[in-house]
Protein backbone atom coordinates (compact mmCIF):
# COMPACT_ATOMS: atom_id res chain seq x y z
CA UNK A 1 0.00 0.00 0.00
CA UNK A 2 2.94 2.32 -0.46
CA UNK A 3 1.03 5.08 -2.16
CA UNK A 4 0.22 8.66 -1.36
CA UNK A 5 -3.04 7.73 0.32
CA UNK A 6 -1.25 5.95 3.16
CA UNK A 7 0.82 9.03 3.95
CA UNK A 8 -2.20 11.32 3.64
CA UNK A 9 -4.15 9.18 6.12
CA UNK A 10 -1.31 9.07 8.64
CA UNK A 11 -0.86 12.84 8.46
CA UNK A 12 -4.63 13.40 8.69
CA UNK A 13 -4.91 11.09 11.71
CA UNK A 14 -2.08 12.91 13.47
CA UNK A 15 -3.70 16.27 12.70
CA UNK A 16 -7.03 15.07 14.11
CA UNK A 17 -5.21 13.82 17.22
CA UNK A 18 -3.36 17.11 17.65
CA UNK A 19 -6.52 19.16 17.16
CA UNK A 20 -8.40 17.07 19.72
CA UNK A 21 -5.49 17.25 22.14
CA UNK A 22 -5.62 21.05 22.03
CA UNK A 23 -9.36 20.92 22.77
CA UNK A 24 -8.79 18.53 25.68
CA UNK A 25 -6.06 20.72 27.14
CA UNK A 26 -8.27 23.81 26.75
CA UNK A 27 -11.03 21.95 28.59
CA UNK A 28 -13.44 22.00 25.66
CA UNK A 29 -15.91 19.34 24.63
CA UNK A 30 -15.92 18.00 21.08
CA UNK A 31 -17.08 20.63 18.59
CA UNK A 32 -18.37 20.50 15.04
CA UNK A 33 -14.91 21.01 13.55
CA UNK A 34 -13.69 17.84 15.25
CA UNK A 35 -16.74 15.94 14.13
CA UNK A 36 -16.07 17.03 10.54
CA UNK A 37 -12.37 16.16 10.80
CA UNK A 38 -13.32 12.68 12.02
CA UNK A 39 -15.69 12.40 9.06
CA UNK A 40 -12.90 13.31 6.64
CA UNK A 41 -10.63 10.73 8.29
CA UNK A 42 -13.38 8.13 7.96
CA UNK A 43 -13.80 8.92 4.26
CA UNK A 44 -10.05 8.55 3.71
CA UNK A 45 -10.11 5.20 5.51
CA UNK A 46 -13.08 4.07 3.44
CA UNK A 47 -11.15 4.98 0.29
CA UNK A 48 -8.17 3.06 1.63
CA UNK A 49 -10.37 0.02 2.31
CA UNK A 50 -11.78 0.13 -1.22
CA UNK A 51 -8.31 0.41 -2.76
CA UNK A 52 -7.02 -2.33 -0.46
CA UNK A 53 -9.77 -4.79 -1.29
CA UNK A 54 -9.53 -4.07 -5.01
CA UNK A 55 -5.81 -4.82 -4.84
CA UNK A 56 -6.41 -7.96 -2.77
CA UNK A 57 -9.00 -9.24 -5.22
CA UNK A 58 -6.56 -8.51 -8.02
CA UNK A 59 -4.15 -11.02 -6.53
CA UNK A 60 -1.81 -8.48 -4.99
CA UNK A 61 -1.15 -8.22 -1.31
CA UNK A 62 0.68 -9.75 1.61
CA UNK A 63 0.65 -13.39 2.66
CA UNK A 64 -1.36 -12.64 5.77
CA UNK A 65 -4.40 -11.57 3.80
CA UNK A 66 -6.84 -12.07 6.67
CA UNK A 67 -4.84 -9.87 9.04
CA UNK A 68 -4.53 -7.21 6.36
CA UNK A 69 -8.27 -7.24 5.70
CA UNK A 70 -8.89 -7.12 9.45
CA UNK A 71 -6.85 -3.96 9.79
CA UNK A 72 -8.55 -2.39 6.77
CA UNK A 73 -11.98 -2.94 8.32
CA UNK A 74 -10.94 -2.43 11.93
CA UNK A 75 -9.56 1.03 11.21
CA UNK A 76 -12.98 2.06 9.90
CA UNK A 77 -14.53 1.47 13.31
CA UNK A 78 -12.33 3.87 15.26
CA UNK A 79 -13.38 7.34 13.96
CA UNK A 80 -17.05 6.38 14.22
CA UNK A 81 -16.63 5.11 17.79
CA UNK A 82 -14.65 8.23 18.73
CA UNK A 83 -17.32 10.53 17.28
CA UNK A 84 -20.05 8.72 19.20
CA UNK A 85 -18.01 8.99 22.35
CA UNK A 86 -17.39 12.68 21.78
CA UNK A 87 -21.13 13.25 21.42
CA UNK A 88 -21.90 11.35 24.63
CA UNK A 89 -19.12 12.69 26.83
CA UNK A 90 -19.57 16.45 26.76
CA UNK A 91 -16.38 17.20 28.63
CA UNK A 92 -12.71 17.48 27.73
CA UNK A 93 -12.52 13.70 27.88
CA UNK A 94 -14.52 13.39 24.68
CA UNK A 95 -11.63 14.92 22.73
CA UNK A 96 -9.36 12.80 24.95
CA UNK A 97 -10.92 9.68 23.47
CA UNK A 98 -10.57 11.17 19.97
CA UNK A 99 -6.83 11.63 20.57
CA UNK A 100 -6.51 7.93 21.44
CA UNK A 101 -8.64 6.78 18.51
CA UNK A 102 -6.84 8.96 15.96
CA UNK A 103 -3.45 7.77 17.19
CA UNK A 104 -4.82 4.24 16.99
CA UNK A 105 -5.75 4.84 13.35
CA UNK A 106 -2.24 6.13 12.61
CA UNK A 107 -0.70 3.02 14.21
CA UNK A 108 -3.04 0.70 12.32
CA UNK A 109 -2.17 2.35 9.00
CA UNK A 110 1.53 2.00 9.73
CA UNK A 111 0.92 -1.69 10.52
CA UNK A 112 -1.03 -2.08 7.28
CA UNK A 113 1.90 -0.65 5.39
CA UNK A 114 4.30 -3.02 7.17
CA UNK A 115 2.08 -5.99 6.35
CA UNK A 116 1.89 -4.93 2.73
CA UNK A 117 5.64 -4.61 2.36
CA UNK A 118 6.28 -7.76 4.39
CA UNK A 119 8.31 -6.20 7.17
CA UNK A 120 5.85 -6.95 9.93
CA UNK A 121 4.11 -10.04 11.21
CA UNK B 1 -2.77 14.45 30.37
CA UNK B 2 -3.42 17.02 33.02
CA UNK B 3 -6.17 16.18 35.44
CA UNK B 4 -7.08 19.35 37.18
CA UNK B 5 -10.78 18.92 37.32
CA UNK B 6 -11.44 15.88 39.45
CA UNK B 7 -11.82 17.06 43.00
CA UNK B 8 -11.83 14.41 45.65
CA UNK B 9 -15.24 13.38 46.77
CA UNK B 10 -16.90 14.50 43.58
CA UNK B 11 -18.33 11.06 43.02
CA UNK B 12 -20.35 10.55 46.14
CA UNK B 13 -22.38 7.35 46.05
CA UNK B 14 -24.00 7.24 42.66
CA UNK B 15 -24.89 10.91 42.58
CA UNK B 16 -24.17 13.29 39.74
CA UNK B 17 -20.58 14.22 39.22
CA UNK B 18 -19.86 17.69 40.44
CA UNK B 19 -16.90 18.52 38.25
CA UNK B 20 -16.71 18.39 34.45
CA UNK B 21 -15.60 21.98 34.06
CA UNK B 22 -17.71 25.08 33.83
CA UNK B 23 -17.26 25.51 30.10
CA UNK B 24 -18.11 22.01 29.10
CA UNK B 25 -20.68 21.13 31.74
CA UNK B 26 -23.26 18.54 30.89
CA UNK B 27 -24.42 15.14 31.95
CA UNK B 28 -21.29 13.36 33.04
CA UNK B 29 -21.72 10.04 34.74
CA UNK B 30 -20.06 8.93 37.92
CA UNK B 31 -17.94 5.83 38.29
CA UNK B 32 -15.07 4.28 36.45
CA UNK B 33 -16.38 5.17 32.98
CA UNK B 34 -16.74 8.92 33.53
CA UNK B 35 -14.26 11.64 32.65
CA UNK B 36 -10.69 10.41 32.25
CA UNK B 37 -12.00 6.87 32.61
CA UNK B 38 -13.46 7.29 29.13
CA UNK B 39 -9.98 7.50 27.68
CA UNK B 40 -8.95 4.39 29.56
CA UNK B 41 -12.00 2.51 28.31
CA UNK B 42 -11.21 3.69 24.78
CA UNK B 43 -7.66 2.37 24.94
CA UNK B 44 -8.93 -0.91 26.36
CA UNK B 45 -11.53 -1.06 23.60
CA UNK B 46 -8.88 -0.64 20.92
CA UNK B 47 -6.78 -3.38 22.49
CA UNK B 48 -9.78 -5.67 22.78
CA UNK B 49 -10.42 -5.07 19.09
CA UNK B 50 -6.79 -5.50 18.04
CA UNK B 51 -6.06 -8.55 20.18
CA UNK B 52 -9.38 -10.16 19.36
CA UNK B 53 -8.98 -9.70 15.61
CA UNK B 54 -5.45 -10.99 15.72
CA UNK B 55 -6.31 -14.04 17.80
CA UNK B 56 -9.28 -14.80 15.57
CA UNK B 57 -7.12 -14.73 12.46
CA UNK B 58 -4.34 -16.78 14.05
CA UNK B 59 -6.68 -19.48 15.33
CA UNK B 60 -8.74 -19.60 12.16
CA UNK B 61 -5.78 -19.88 9.80
CA UNK B 62 -2.94 -21.68 11.57
CA UNK B 63 -3.82 -22.81 15.09
CA UNK B 64 -1.79 -26.02 14.78
CA UNK B 65 1.49 -24.15 14.24
CA UNK B 66 1.59 -22.60 17.69
CA UNK B 67 -1.37 -23.63 19.84
CA UNK B 68 0.11 -22.20 23.04
CA UNK B 69 0.85 -18.77 21.58
CA UNK B 70 -2.46 -18.52 19.81
CA UNK B 71 -4.38 -19.82 22.79
CA UNK B 72 -2.73 -17.14 24.89
CA UNK B 73 -3.61 -14.54 22.26
CA UNK B 74 -7.24 -15.56 22.55
CA UNK B 75 -7.05 -15.48 26.35
CA UNK B 76 -5.47 -12.02 26.25
CA UNK B 77 -8.19 -10.81 23.91
CA UNK B 78 -10.90 -12.20 26.19
CA UNK B 79 -9.36 -10.49 29.22
CA UNK B 80 -9.24 -7.17 27.33
CA UNK B 81 -12.89 -7.51 26.37
CA UNK B 82 -13.87 -8.27 29.97
CA UNK B 83 -11.79 -5.34 31.26
CA UNK B 84 -13.29 -2.97 28.69
CA UNK B 85 -16.86 -3.90 29.57
CA UNK B 86 -16.23 -3.93 33.32
CA UNK B 87 -14.55 -0.51 33.23
CA UNK B 88 -17.41 0.90 31.19
CA UNK B 89 -20.09 -0.40 33.54
CA UNK B 90 -21.00 0.82 36.98
CA UNK B 91 -21.56 -0.99 40.20
CA UNK B 92 -19.71 -3.06 42.72
CA UNK B 93 -19.56 -6.25 40.69
CA UNK B 94 -18.25 -4.46 37.60
CA UNK B 95 -15.61 -2.80 39.75
CA UNK B 96 -14.42 -6.14 41.15
CA UNK B 97 -14.41 -7.74 37.72
CA UNK B 98 -12.40 -4.81 36.38
CA UNK B 99 -9.83 -5.18 39.17
CA UNK B 100 -9.59 -8.93 38.51
CA UNK B 101 -9.23 -8.39 34.75
CA UNK B 102 -6.53 -5.75 35.13
CA UNK B 103 -4.67 -7.93 37.64
CA UNK B 104 -4.91 -10.92 35.29
CA UNK B 105 -3.48 -8.81 32.50
CA UNK B 106 -0.60 -7.62 34.62
CA UNK B 107 0.25 -11.18 35.66
CA UNK B 108 -0.20 -12.37 32.07
CA UNK B 109 2.06 -9.79 30.51
CA UNK B 110 4.75 -10.38 33.13
CA UNK B 111 4.64 -14.19 32.97
CA UNK B 112 4.26 -14.49 29.19
CA UNK B 113 6.75 -11.67 28.65
CA UNK B 114 9.34 -13.44 30.77
CA UNK B 115 8.66 -16.89 29.27
CA UNK B 116 8.80 -15.54 25.72
CA UNK B 117 12.30 -14.23 26.40
CA UNK B 118 13.63 -17.21 28.35
CA UNK B 119 11.96 -19.93 26.26
CA UNK B 120 11.42 -18.53 22.75
CA UNK B 121 10.83 -22.04 21.40
CA UNK B 122 7.47 -22.21 23.14
CA UNK B 123 6.36 -19.04 21.37
CA UNK B 124 7.13 -19.36 17.67
CA UNK B 125 4.79 -16.51 16.85
CA UNK B 126 4.12 -13.24 18.58
CA UNK B 127 1.32 -12.70 21.05
CA UNK B 128 0.13 -9.40 22.47
CA UNK B 129 2.07 -10.17 25.64
CA UNK B 130 5.33 -11.40 24.04
CA UNK B 131 8.43 -9.59 25.30
CA UNK B 132 6.24 -7.52 27.63
CA UNK B 133 4.16 -6.22 24.74
CA UNK B 134 7.08 -4.89 22.71
CA UNK B 135 5.17 -5.31 19.46
CA UNK B 136 2.54 -2.94 20.81
CA UNK B 137 4.80 -0.23 22.16
CA UNK B 138 4.76 -1.78 25.65
CA UNK B 139 1.22 -0.50 26.06
CA UNK B 140 0.07 -3.97 27.28
CA UNK B 141 2.53 -3.59 30.17
CA UNK B 142 1.51 -0.05 31.09
CA UNK B 143 -2.23 -0.43 30.59
CA UNK B 144 -3.07 -2.76 33.52
CA UNK B 145 -0.99 -0.62 35.89
CA UNK B 146 -2.83 2.53 34.80
CA UNK B 147 -6.12 0.63 35.02
CA UNK B 148 -5.47 -0.52 38.58
CA UNK B 149 -4.37 2.96 39.66
CA UNK B 150 -7.49 4.44 38.13
CA UNK B 151 -9.71 1.88 39.84
CA UNK B 152 -8.06 2.59 43.18
CA UNK B 153 -8.63 6.28 42.65
CA UNK B 154 -12.32 5.93 41.86
CA UNK B 155 -12.72 3.63 44.87
CA UNK B 156 -11.12 6.24 47.09
CA UNK B 157 -13.45 8.89 45.81
CA UNK B 158 -16.30 6.82 47.15
CA UNK B 159 -18.24 6.27 43.98
CA UNK B 160 -16.17 3.58 42.35
CA UNK B 161 -18.26 0.65 43.47
CA UNK B 162 -21.30 2.60 42.40
CA UNK B 163 -24.69 2.09 43.96
CA UNK B 164 -24.47 1.96 47.71
CA UNK B 165 -21.15 3.74 47.66
CA UNK B 166 -19.40 1.05 49.65
CA UNK B 167 -15.76 0.38 49.09
CA UNK B 168 -14.89 -2.96 47.63
CA UNK B 169 -13.25 -5.27 50.11
CA UNK B 170 -9.75 -6.29 49.13
CA UNK B 171 -9.95 -4.26 45.96
CA UNK B 172 -6.19 -4.03 45.55
CA UNK B 173 -3.95 -6.49 43.88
Amino acid sequence: MTNGLTIVIIVAALLVAGHALVAALRNRAMDLAQLISLGVLELLLAAQAVVGFVKLSGGEGPESTATFAGYLIGALVLPVAAAGWGLLERTRWGPGVIVVAALGVAVMIVRLDQLWSGTGG
Amino acid sequence: MADRESPRGARAGGGARADAGARTGGAARPGTAGGPGRVLVAVYGIFALAAGARAGVQIATRFAEAPLAYGLSALAAAVYVVATVALALHGRTAFRVAVAACATELVGVLVVGTLSLTDPGAFPDETVWSAYGRGYGFVPLVLPVVGLLWLRRTARQGGGPGAGGGRPVGGGV
